[in-house]
């Protein structure tokens, strides 16, 4: 079945998942693009990174378009399903999902806020996904989830060896795809998927748990003052031409 | 195949990883003298090897004289004394400080005063090795990965005061022989250790706040590209030698937070389960 849906947010995400999701078949809207299909939408993506307003205020608009019993899956990068259930009228149709690696992943991770009292008839609102062969695994509800929190958690340690001048970037890539079989070197990983989020995920977690082994490496800061944002802009831990 | 530099080459010790590494070094064409302090130890082992090399034989992954050229070139030899000619010595010995600052000091009143004197020790700081030799600019770490002869990272760590040339000289070396070298600074965990160590213990904290099971964290890092999850890897590792690199990483950084390991992790080793060795880690495995 040929699902209709919103994809709704900013950032460098938005175009792979976009292609990937048309590419199922799917038929993906702007919020903008939504109002004259408003009846038949089946599901709404929110991929917004919520550092700021934007992401409420989004959620807001999006929740006056829609009939009440349309899930909203929104990215808990940054903050866990649950704080964002709170700021919507609906909140159980809140679905927290990671869109890191959504097109190469044949695992979905999804999240369910505290508030949701019905489990099974908020279940049923992911099984959109197995229409297009993901397979959904519900874990706990904290930034990051999984697997963008482990990723995260390797970048920031990564980063820190490189700035205490332990090895060079290269080597530390090398390092760690040779001597434990990683698939690809943290420093060039994390230039792939965007340091905006690796960053996105470690405050998250640091402002959730209060916690020293959450706190980003200094360098990562930086990288995000001077716009080294990854692949996508040209530089990152590496230049790309 | 030979090199200037370091031709005359020897391992201490004849454990997993020193005969791994003699028998990696033996492959690529170089004699290796090897110098172990137990015969017990030396007979089990070479023995392995050989029934090792035997099995390679039969399955035609290795021709007979090959095995009988590799093992010719690995000679023992039965005092620290006859490692007085040689270019550079990689010891192998068990990770102890005080065994391997004796060694130390023993060997660098044995050697030349051109023999570059390594360590393999995966945890101990190479400063402090160092520090016991009459020439600790000599001294630096080749960190082999274990199974040395099919494992192509190398971490060649720079001591305190270790000269910048013999580094260099080193890792020119180990690439010439088909290894990939990595330069590191001395600091607790290397490079691999401490980088890696997030990935096993984050891996703790998720089952042991209730976020997901380990099956399921296995299975999505797995769907995300790794090989193995955290937890099928530490029961491949063993429980006990993954708990011992996090809680020497921890303790060489001081307590910093982001190293602090697991109490369960130290209940898995208390309950013996100590991965696929004993049949039992985080999984059950059929003998």
């Amino acid at each position: 079945m040929s699902r209709r849906v919103i994809l709704a947010g900013n950032g460098a995400l938005y175009p792979e998942i976009a292609n990937y999701l048309k590419l199922q078949g799917w038929m993906v809207y702007s919020v903008e693009e939504s109002w004259q299909e408003r009846e038949k939408i089946h599901a709404v993506l929110e991929i917004e990174s919520g550092f700021n307003d934007d992401k409420r205020q989004l959620l807001i608009e999006v929740e006056k378009i829609l009939p009440p019993d349309i899930p909203i899956f929104t990215s808990v990068l940054h903050r866990t399903a649950t704080e964002i259930a709170s700021w919507v009228r609906v909140p159980e149709r809140i679905i927290g999902f990671s869109p890191l690696l959504l097109s190469e992943m044949e695992i979905l991770e999804v999240s369910s806020p505290l508030q949701v009292r019905d489990q099974q008839k908020w279940a049923k609102f992911t099984t959109i996904w197995s229409e297009i062969g993901k397979q959904v695994e519900i874990v706990g509800d904290e930034p990051g989830l999984v697997f963008p929190r482990t990723l995260a958690l390797l970048v920031n340690e990564a980063t820190f060896a490189l700035s205490e001048r332990i090895a060079n970037a290269r080597d530390i890539d090398l390092a760690m795809k040779l001597g434990t079989n990683f698939p690809e070197g943290p420093l060039s990983w994390a230039d792939q998927v965007g340091i905006d989020y690796i960053y996105a995920i470690l405050t998250g977690l640091y402002r959730e748990y209060g916690e020293d082994r959450y706190r980003p490496a200094p360098l990562l800061r930086k990288m995000i003052y001077a716009g080294y944002l990854g692949k996508e802009v040209g530089r990152g831990f590496y230049d790309y031409d | 195949m030979t090199n200037d530099t370091f031709h005359r080459l020897a391992i201490i010790g004849a454990g997993t990883m020193g005969l791994g590494i003699a028998e990696f070094l033996a492959s690529v064409g170089y004699n290796v003298a090897i110098y172990e302090s137990s015969s017990k130890a030396w007979k089990n082992n070479w023995s392995r090897l050989k029934h090792r090399l035997s099995k390679q034989v039969e399955r035609g992954k290795l021709t007979t004289k090959e095995m009988k050229e590799l093992c010719q070139r690995i000679h023992l030899v039965s005092s620290l004394s006859d490692l007085r000619e040689m270019d550079l010595i990689i010891e192998a010995v068990v990770e102890n400080i005080e065994v391997k600052k004796e060694l130390f000091s023993q060997l660098s009143q044995i050697v030349s005063d051109t023999t570059i004197l390594a360590s393999n020790t995966s945890s101990l700081s190479i400063t402090e090795i160092a520090a016991a030799a009459a020439n600790p600019e000599r001294v630096l770490g080749l960190h082999f990965f274990n199974p040395a002869v099919k494992m192509p990272l190398v971490e060649v760590i720079r001591g305190e005061v270790t000269e910048l040339k013999w580094m260099e000289e080193v890792t020119q070396w180990i690439k010439e022989i088909g290894k990939e070298p990595v330069q590191v600074a001395d600091s607790p965990g290397f490079l691999v250790n401490r980088v890696a160590r997030p990935f096993h213990i984050e891996s703790y904290r998720l089952i042991s706040e209730g976020l997901a099971d380990k099956a399921q964290v296995d299975r999505i890092l797995r769907a995300a590209g790794f090989k193995m999850g955290p937890f099928e890897l530490q029961d491949l590792i063993g429980i006990d030698i993954n708990l011992a690199a996090s809680v020497s990483v921890y303790r060489g950084f001081f307590a910093e937070p982001r190293f602090r390991p697991h109490y369960r992790q130290q209940r898995m080793m208390e309950s013996g389960a100590l991965g696929r060795k004993t049949g039992k880690g985080h999984f059950t495995y059929e003998s």
